[in-house]
């Protein structure tokens, strides 16, 4: 399971007032932190307040800073291609992108972009006409954006189909559709592309949303998640995803396996 | 038509074991599967050792003691011979510590272990008697005599390896951990002697190997995992892997059956030797760094032909 | 095997004119992939790609045969890189060599069939003999080729690059499926039209893996077995690895079993270098000896090595004898796992005791889960002593089970009416278990 650290995103008040302040401290933390905590990615996101013209520099200070604190390649995270470039600029090692939909507008920006830098990119299994309901229409939106992906030569193992998971109290019904789009998304290709959620998603205005996020990553898992954005600083979900890698034969069992699949 | 290379992306590596008072010996450091020079590095060639028994081995077939004839009784003399036939190692079994045979102390052990490692210039196996109480008693004082040495001891088991363990890491010697033909117990063992501190490159892993014929393809297996686990990151699979190949090849009724009790197999002592050759060289193939073996024709022939898998194949 | 959506895409031709009734050509795609449409719903799709989806549908490595009848041997068929990951299918054809200018050529194959081996119950042999044309005289070739087919009920391997020669040896030997070695560069074409003369398979032989794929794209024929050229230990391990990678990636010329050569000129080197063949995918292995001291290592490494690792080897559950055994010698029960009897019977011997072993029959599973699945009963113990007549054979009425079962002593005792002794947890301590506690 690679596990994406969500926690470096404007959207958090102390990354927002880090990135008003130009104070790289808190973003240092949970580089740091969330390294310790498993982490294979940093998600970076500016957040929604700093203005599109900011975004590109603030992008770069915040993939720089978190590099330099953590040995951890960043998932760039944003909906201006223009910070996404240049955060991708100053990235060392294997980027990812976050994200593309499977509008081809968009598609065509951030897929020659991902070939371009040598970048990993999730596609998101929507379009402009918003997040469709059944496994088959967002089965069909992902192959869109296989094939793009295929046609620019991202290989399938760069690409990361999000099928979309929506807030359970709202969206109830989405849950297993999620579910079996995982499972199909196998059958896409060969190699098949890998799959990613943004975990917290599925929990948006719930209680108990360490415990919803939880049981849907392992739901998850066992139907062929191979990543996830998440918050690790959530000893549960590590230790539930340590099991969850034995159960399923990805990890070699042994009585201390919590602690191995921390240490790692 | 040119053919895509098919290269596996390995993230990580197996461990580097040094070994011997001057650091003579190197195993482990791969950065891809057994022999396949074009993925990855193989820095180190598998190393062979050649078996010398602190009393007369009572059930060695004569092919075997031919050899060895003038020294079997004196293992200071034997290890000398291993060493001239080729050994990379000499691995020293003190089986007079088992109750069943002389029921040495661990000072009469201490004191052959001393003689052995100070008669010939090459790293030291020092193997105890297997019976588990025993070993742990024997390796705090043979660990002690052997100080500085650098050496490889064991074997330690789910029982006995605090001890083992302590006396290594006081002496400054590396251990073999065993466990029965199972990768999960092998890993475990692993972590609780990390856990003491031992650092991981210090651990070997026996996985409990059988012959050909007896089993060979249970360790082979767990040795194919063992190696991609240590590839793919498992820290506590990514030890270097130790096969006793000479002790199970010569139990085998393949290797012990004379010519005239099954003509129909072929001459013995080809026969044996090749038993002895082809368990060694299979357990090459799944990862084994470490081949501790009884003839010295097998020696010979194991190292022509890893002189020959250690040539490049990179395409 | 199914194919992916994306492997149809590629093949359909990208114009969405919904003639199929999809609104786009990858809907279509999808729908194919799961099964929901078929390709002749599109008119418009093309001979080769329908030929590429044909044969991507194919399985990574093709069933090749050879031979005929009883004998034949299939090779292929192959899915894994890893024996652990599944199973190894088809195990590797041993063919042991005669050449055209050995001067008793019956003599030599009588050797050859004579490499029959009994292991606790299972009959192995080699599988082939191979006829090699050193002479380079083509009459001769054919002379070989039938002085060995009316010797022996093997298949054939006919080595030769003259096509010539080949044709004269198929003239006697053609009817029986033999395999063709073979073709290459500068044979391709008349190899080839030879093989399909006789619906025979051929050896592909290239300069190197590029080259032998050329050759293979070139053939025009399905049934061929590959060489890469190289003979050099390492550089054979190599090509083999790309070969079964590359084929299980379906890159279909490689999509074929191999065939290897142990010629070494070291005869012992030779054979250590047929090990790492059979352990590491090779279809054939040629061998240049015939002795069994040679060939019976690799005939048991051939059957370890192709153990399905999903289903427990069993030996046949029968009375065995270890050394000679007299009136006293100990009885020890154990199951009929492979592993387990080999365990048992290795430590009494490494003891060097004379002794008795019923391996109940469990189907193949250890003693502590035989126990649990309730096949290692004391019901079953007793019908096996009572059947071996193990009773008539020694003067005692004793009997020695594994420690892990303690639990059945009682029973046991009770059914059978002969004494239990409960043995050591481990076969390792079993010397010492007779040095204590065996007095008959």
């Amino acid at each position: 399971m690679i596990l994406i650290g969500e926690r470096i995103n404007g959207m958090f008040k102390d990354i927002r007032e880090a990135i008003q302040n130009k104070d790289p401290e808190p973003v240092r933390y949970w580089a740091k932190r969330q390294y310790e905590m498993c982490a294979s990615y940093l998600d970076v996101n500016t957040g929604p307040t700093v203005e599109a013209a900011d975004q590109p520099a603030v992008m770069e200070w915040l993939v720089k800073t978190a590099q330099e604190a953590a040995p951890l390649p960043c998932c760039i995270d944003s909906t201006n291609p223009d910070a996404i470039e240049a955060g991708l600029k100053v990235h060392k090692g294997k980027a990812m992108i976050n994200s593309t939909t499977a509008d081809q507008f968009k598609m065509d920006i951030y897929i020659p972009m991902a070939a371009k830098y040598n970048a990993a990119i999730i596609g998101l299994a929507m379009n402009e006409k918003g997040v469709p309901k059944s496994a088959s229409d967002r089965i069909a939106l992902a192959m869109e954006i296989v094939v793009n992906c295929d046609m620019h030569g991202v290989p399938m193992e760069d690409l990361y189909i999000d099928p979309l998971m929506l807030p359970c109290n709202v969206a109830q019904e989405h849950g297993v559709e999620v579910l079996e789009t995982l499972r199909q998304i196998k059958t896409l290709a060969d190699p098949a592309p890998r799959t990613t959620m943004g975990l917290s998603n599925s929990s948006q205005r719930c209680t108990n949303r360490h415990l919803i996020n939880r049981t849907f990553l392992i739901m998850s898992m066992a139907c062929g998640l191979d990543s996830a954005i998440a918050d690790v600083d959530d000893e549960e979900l590590l230790d539930a995803v340590a099991a969850a890698n034995i159960l399923l034969n990805k990890d070699i069992y042994c009585d201390s396996f919590l602690k191995t699949f921390r240490s790692k | 038509m040119a053919v895509t290379i098919a290269k596996e992306k390995w993230t990580s590596k197996v461990g580097e074991m040094v070994l011997g008072a001057d650091s003579t010996v190197k195993v482990g450091g791969e950065s891809a599967l057994p022999f396949l020079h074009f993925e990855g590095e193989i820095p180190n060639k598998p190393v062979l050792a050649l078996e010398v028994w602190d009393l007369e081995p009572v059930d060695w077939p004569e092919i075997l003691k031919k050899p060895f004839a003038d020294v079997l009784a004196d293992p200071v003399a034997w290890a000398k011979k291993n060493v001239e036939y080729g050994a990379d190692l000499v691995a020293l079994r003190l089986m007079s510590a088992h109750p069943d045979y002389k029921n040495a102390t661990p000072e009469e052990c201490a004191a052959t272990a001393k003689a052995v490692a100070d008669a010939v210039d090459v790293p030291l196996i020092v193997i105890g008697c297997g019976v588990e109480e025993k070993d742990a008693d024997l390796f705090e004082k043979v660990g002690e005599a052997l100080n500085g040495k650098n050496c490889l001891i064991g074997c330690a088991t789910e029982k006995n390896y605090k001890t083992i363990t302590a006396a290594a890491m006081v002496n400054g010697h590396s251990v073999i951990a065993s466990s029965p033909l199972d990768i999960n117990l092998a890993k475990q063992l692993n972590i609780l002697m990390t856990e003491m501190n031992l650092p991981a490159n210090r651990i070997a892993i026996d996985p409990l190997v059988g012959a050909l014929g007896y089993g060979i393809e249970y360790a082979y297996s767990i040795m194919e995992r063992a190696r991609m686990g240590a590839l793919m990151g498992d820290k506590m699979l990514a030890m270097p892997v130790i096969c006793f190949v000479g002790q199970e090849a010569w139990k085998a009724k393949e290797a012990k059956s004379p010519d005239d009790e099954n003509p129909e197999w072929g001459a013995q002592e080809r026969r044996a030797i090749l038993w002895e050759v082809i368990t060694a060289t299979t357990f090459a193939q799944a990862g084994g760094s470490i081949f501790v073996l009884r003839h010295p024709e097998t020696v010979k022939q194991v190292k022509v032909q890893l002189d020959k898998m250690m040539e490049s194949n990179a395409y | 095997m199914g194919l992916t959506g994306l492997e149809i895409f590629k093949q359909l031709p990208k114009t969405n004119c919904k003639d199929c009734g999809q609104p786009t050509c990858l809907a279509f795609a999808m729908q194919l992939a799961s099964g929901k449409a078929s390709l002749d719903q599109c008119p418009h799709v093309s001979d080769a790609a329908k030929e590429a989806l044909d044969s991507a549908s194919a399985p990574p490595v093709a069933l090749v045969k050879v031979g005929k009848g009883a004998k034949e041997v299939a090779l292929g068929n192959e899915t894994v890189l890893f024996r652990h990951d599944k199973r190894f299918e088809h195990p590797t054809g041993i063919a042991i060599s005669v050449s055209d200018t050995d001067s008793d050529i019956p003599a030599k194959v009588a050797e050859i069939n004579k490499l029959v081996f009994d292991r606790v119950g299972q009959i192995h042999s080699v599988n082939l003999v191979a006829v090699a044309n050193a002479s380079g005289d083509a009459a001769k070739f054919a002379e070989a080729a039938k002085a060995v087919q009316d010797n022996t009920e093997f298949p054939l391997v006919l080595i030769s690059e003259d096509p010539a020669a080949m044709e004269k040896a198929l003239e006697v030997a053609g009817d029986n499926n033999p395999l063709i070695c073979g073709a290459n560069a500068s044979n391709l074409e008349a190899m080839v039209e030879l093989a399909k003369k006789y619906d025979a398979p051929v050896v592909i032989k290239g300069a190197d893996l590029n080259e032998l794929a050329d050759l293979v794209q070139k053939a025009g024929y399905k049934k061929l077995f590959l060489d890469s050229g190289a003979r050099e230990v390492n550089k054979v391990l190599a090509d083999q690895t790309q070969i079964r990678r590359q084929a299980l990636k379906k890159f279909r010329p490689f999509g074929y079993p191999t065939i290897t050569f142990a010629d070494n000129p070291d005869p012992i080197q030779a054979v250590v270098d047929a090990g790492v063949y059979i352990a590491k995918y090779a279809g054939i292995v040629v061998l240049n000896t015939a002795d069994p001291a040679d060939v019976l290592p690799l005939i048991t490494l051939r059957l370890n090595i192709y153990t399905d690792p999903q289903k427990p080897i069993a030996v046949e559950s029968k009375l065995y004898e270890v050394g000679n055994p007299g009136p006293n010698a100990p009885v020890f029960v154990t199951t009929n796992f492979s592993l387990t009897y080999f365990c048992v019977q290795g430590d009494i011997e490494a003891g060097r005791i004379d002794a008795y072993i019923l391996p109940v029959d469990t189907d193949g599973i250890s003693v502590l889960t035989g126990w649990a699945a309730g096949k290692f009963t004391p019901e079953k113990i007793t019908e096996m002593v009572n059947e071996t007549g193990i009773a008539d054979k020694v003067s005692h009425k004793k009997l020695i089970i594994p420690g892990g079962v303690a639990v059945l002593s009682g029973k046991l005792q009770e059914l059978s009416g002969w004494e239990v002794l409960v043995g050591p947890r481990e076969s390792a301590g079993i010397p010492s278990f007779i040095k204590q506690r065996w007095n008959a």
